[in-house]
């Protein structure tokens, strides 16, 4: 028997009221440091003993407070974080840790700075390279927020506290991996529904209890037999954010979503930090160079004298490749979320780079507004005509 | 007849017009090189980072963007557009970025690399390399690594640090960048010599750098003059003479000597009281890049009094540093070009305003140059030229009492800016500026 009060039914529960935890935990004296970004390592933040809360935009809320401060044509899921803000949604926050990810991050960080007071904000800058001098800047980055944030805390960190706090973080990594395992099957044994409304509980509870809560969630799915129907076609999703089962659910209508390579799927979760004898070392690579986002420029070999197109795309989108067969997926959307440059940038080579493997792509745009959800979905159901 | 007494509303430096021809000049002379096969770079706009760099290793370098803003203005951009869109990039991309894409995809897709025979000036020939930047907004090196798809020609993103303003004064943390700008571009001279396959000349590096930053003080000083009431050079002088400081366009020496001369120029009518526009009634700061295909509308609002003093920080050189101490050209090079972001840092450190170079400079150039408003131009298709204008906006009558005018515009559509609609609105936004120039004295502020 099933406790409903554990597992998918919890993890829906978060996902329904985000923010629950964190100000029950906060009435009991926990500190709560918000981040909108997955480069900010959240290590740093448990090590502490502090509770790391993921800032989202909220999709059914029209923007008008961020109106204020940001242009309309600007990336709409940074001016909807912002503007939860500015309505104080997120007010239970002690202090929030912005990154340089890309340039609308960076952006909205100086306004978020500026209009909300809260009694701790960092911002860590973050080279556009992996270049061996960059990599050196960015781990001199890491070490200031340690001791900003050590300074906030009153404490000061001890390389075994920020090991243990990778193990845990490991952990959870490793367990989402093994959540995304169960997408291997035909039909998937949990839906991309189900997987988004776990990962984005994750970001809002602390680590210890998002693990706790996905051993629950892998014994219940492993057990179940009310698991998602077979569709016509097994899809991998490629976004910078989704963060919305709204979206995902027009995917599932006519597809099983097997893979979301994105911010609100297994992009935070696909490799380990590695436990290197100055814990910040293992820290500085896996946030630089593990977490595969387009924002960052990454080329076949480093100062490259000639250009070699499929050598460079198999740098960029190697990954994804490889997921694509492991999963087996039978076609590719690329999610494209308006004014967000970085990965719009990628889409005719991410389509050349699948086309070489022979899935059938596509990218669609939309502008995180419930309004874009039924030209969504119209596009979404032309597509899967197409491969199914 | 018309025209002509329009024209002398506003009082041109002559010292300007040199600069402004040799802007002419060099292009002419650089597209003549490249045609005759001289080995030519494509570079994003940098901040001074790289281009000392490539100029001493005598290369030809085209800007993409400024090559976008010459084919929007010539007509021609249409037909990239449309096949960058055709492509499949996404329509609200950058717009220079997509008609450089358009224009990339057509030279080396049909004409196996020649210059398309449409191209205005001359064209931009294939590349030997990219130099891509982080500065200023995520296309500027997201654009030039998707041109990989038509060329196979490396890109070098050069790396522009930019911190918060409090967590630069972190222990250390200032060093830190000097030394990644430095490691940096001496990996980039590894770069360049590798590709061209000879050696940096250090000396002429180090003359480069030198002249670059000679010039940039000057430049400074000239734009410090402006301050001065009736302000004695108007905006559209800093825009005609600023490229040969920013992009180091020609002749270094040959740009020193104009400079001089501007410099002169300028501190002479300050001493002579005369102003740049007849009667001065309104100072104004300007944000982001003008109108260039309607310049004229500058001269409708100086018939009104209204003198443009002061422009966008990305566009005015770094607040100088004492940087004789350092022997390294590429540490003075370096320590320099963080200057463009990170100068402005200490004072809004103490100001509290954490948006160091977001907006912080129009807070010290409203309140230094003494601006009853603001002209603000956001550039539909440039995100980063108008992510910060409301929030500038916000700020300037928040702090200061000076309020702004907004004017949408576009780098590619060129009608989108709309003149008339300017001029229709300069006369209330006149009573607003006469209203907050009452607020601001009852505040206590002293202009
Ligand atoms: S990566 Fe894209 S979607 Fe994410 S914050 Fe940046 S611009 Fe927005
Ligand atoms: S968006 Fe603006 S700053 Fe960025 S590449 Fe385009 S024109 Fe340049």
């Amino acid at each position: 028997m099933i406790d409903k009060s554990k597992g998918l039914s919890k993890a829906k529960e978060v996902y329904a009221n985000r923010s629950h935890r964190v100000k029950e935990l906060k009435a009991e004296g926990k500190k709560i440091i918000g981040y909108p970004c997955m480069y900010v390592p959240l290590e740093i933040i448990t090590a502490l003993d502090l509770i790391s809360y993921r800032t989202c935009g909220d999709m059914a809320e029209p923007v008008t407070e961020a109106d204020r401060a940001l242009p309309t044509a600007f990336c709409p899921i940074m001016r909807s974080c912002l503007d939860c803000a500015l309505k104080a949604k997120d007010d239970f926050l002690d202090g929030i840790v912005t990154t340089h990810s890309c340039d609308p991050q960076e952006k909205t960080a100086r306004v978020w700075e500026s209009y909300i007071n809260y009694s701790y904000f960092h911002f860590i800058d973050m080279p556009g390279t992996l270049r061996p001098e960059a990599l050196e800047y960015y781990r001199g980055q890491i070490n200031d927020f340690k001791k900003s944030l050590e300074s906030f805390a009153g404490k000061e960190l001890s390389s075994e506290k920020v090991k243990a706090a990778i193990r845990l973080h490991n952990r959870q990594r490793a367990l989402v991996r093994e959540l995304y395992e169960l997408t291997k099957p035909e039909p998937p044994l949990i839906s991309g529904t189900e997987i988004l409304q776990v990962v984005k509980a994750l970001m809002s509870l602390p680590v210890a209890e998002g693990n706790e809560l996905l051993d629950q969630v892998i014994s219940e799915v492993k057990g179940r037999t009310d698991g998602p129907q077979k569709k016509p076609a097994r899809l991998l999703v490629w976004s910078s954010t989704l963060d919305d089962i709204d979206i995902m659910q027009i995917f599932e209508a006519g597809a099983n979503v097997v893979m979301d390579e994105s911010c609100g799927g297994i992009r935070a979760y696909r490799a380990d930090v590695k436990l290197t004898d100055d814990p910040l070392d293992g820290l500085t690579h896996y946030y630089a160079t593990e977490i595969t986002c387009a924002r960052t420029f990454r080329e076949a070999a480093f100062g490259e004298a000639r250009k070699d197109y499929m050598a460079d795309l198999e740098s960029r989108f190697g990954h994804l490749k490889h997921i694509a067969k492991e999963w087996n997926a039978d076609g590719a959307i690329f999610l494209l979320v308006r004014y967000c440059d970085p990965f719009a940038f990628e889409m005719p080579s991410l389509k050349d780079y699948f086309d070489s493997f022979g899935i059938p792509s596509t990218y669609i745009e939309y502008d995180y507004t419930q309004g874009s959800l039924a030209p969504l979905r119209t596009r979404v159901e032309a597509f899967l005509e197409t491969i199914s | 007849m018309a025209d002509e007494a329009k024209k002398k509303v506003i009082n041109r430096l002559k010292s300007m017009y040199p600069l402004r021809a040799k802007v002419d000049e060099t292009y002419l002379k650089s597209v003549e090189a490249m045609r005759a096969g001289k080995p030519t770079v494509w570079a994003m706009l940098n901040f001074y980072y790289g281009d000392p760099i490539i100029k001493a290793m005598d290369l030809e370098v085209v800007y993409p963007e400024n090559y976008g803003a010459a084919m929007a203005a010539m007509g021609v951009a249409q037909s990239y557009l449309d096949r960058a869109d055709a492509e499949g990039f996404p329509t609200h991309l950058c717009g220079y970025s997509r008609a450089n894409l358009g224009y990339t995809s057509r030279m080396m897709k049909e004409l196996t690399g020649k210059i398309p025979p449409e191209a205005p000036l001359g064209g931009m020939p294939k590349p030997i390399f990219l130099m891509a930047s982080t500065a200023v907004c995520d296309a500027r090196y997201k654009w030039f690594q998707a041109l990989g798809r038509y060329m196979d020609v490396p890109v070098w993103t050069f790396e522009a640090p930019i911190p918060g303003v409090k967590e630069l004064f972190m222990e250390g943390s200032y060093e830190r960048m000097v030394d990644l700008g430095v490691k940096h571009a001496r990996e980039f001279v590894v770069f360049v010599e590798r590709v061209l396959g000879k050696k940096m000349d250090w000396d002429r590096l180090s003359e480069t750098v030198d002249l670059m930053i000679e010039i940039n003080e000057l430049w400074h000083e000239t734009n410090e003059l402006r301050k001065a009431k009736p302000c004695p050079m108007h905006g559209r002088d800093f825009w005609s003479s600023m490229s040969p400081a920013l992009f180091l366009m020609g002749d270094l020496k040959d740009s020193l000597q104009c400079f001089r001369n501007m410099y002169d120029e300028v501190k002479y009518r300050v001493d002579n009281h005369i102003g740049a526009i007849a009667q001065e009634k309104y100072r104004l700061l300007f944000a982001e890049l003008p109108p260039w295909h309607s310049l004229g509308f500058f001269n409708r609002l100086a018939e009104r009094g209204w003198n443009f003093v002061v422009e966008s920080f990305g566009y005015h050189p770094p607040i100088p540093l004492d940087l004789n101490g350092f022997s390294d050209p590429l540490e003075r090079l370096t320590r320099f070009s963080l200057q463009v972001y990170v100068g402005y840092y200490r004072d809004a450190l103490e100001q509290n305003v954490p948006a160091g170079s977001f907006a912080y400079p129009y807070l010290k150039y409203a309140r230094e140059w003494k601006c009853d408003g603001a002209f603000l131009h956001p550039l539909i298709s440039c995100r980063s030229a108008s992510t910060h204008l409301p929030y500038v906006s916000n700020v300037l009558m928040e702090r200061l009492k000076v309020p702004s005018l907004t004017i949408e515009g576009d780098i590619v559509d060129l009608r989108l800016f709309d003149p008339e609609d300017a001029i229709s609105k300069a006369e209330p936004f006149e009573e607003t500026m006469e209203h907050y120039r009452r607020i601001r004295r009852q505040e206590g502020l002293d202009w």
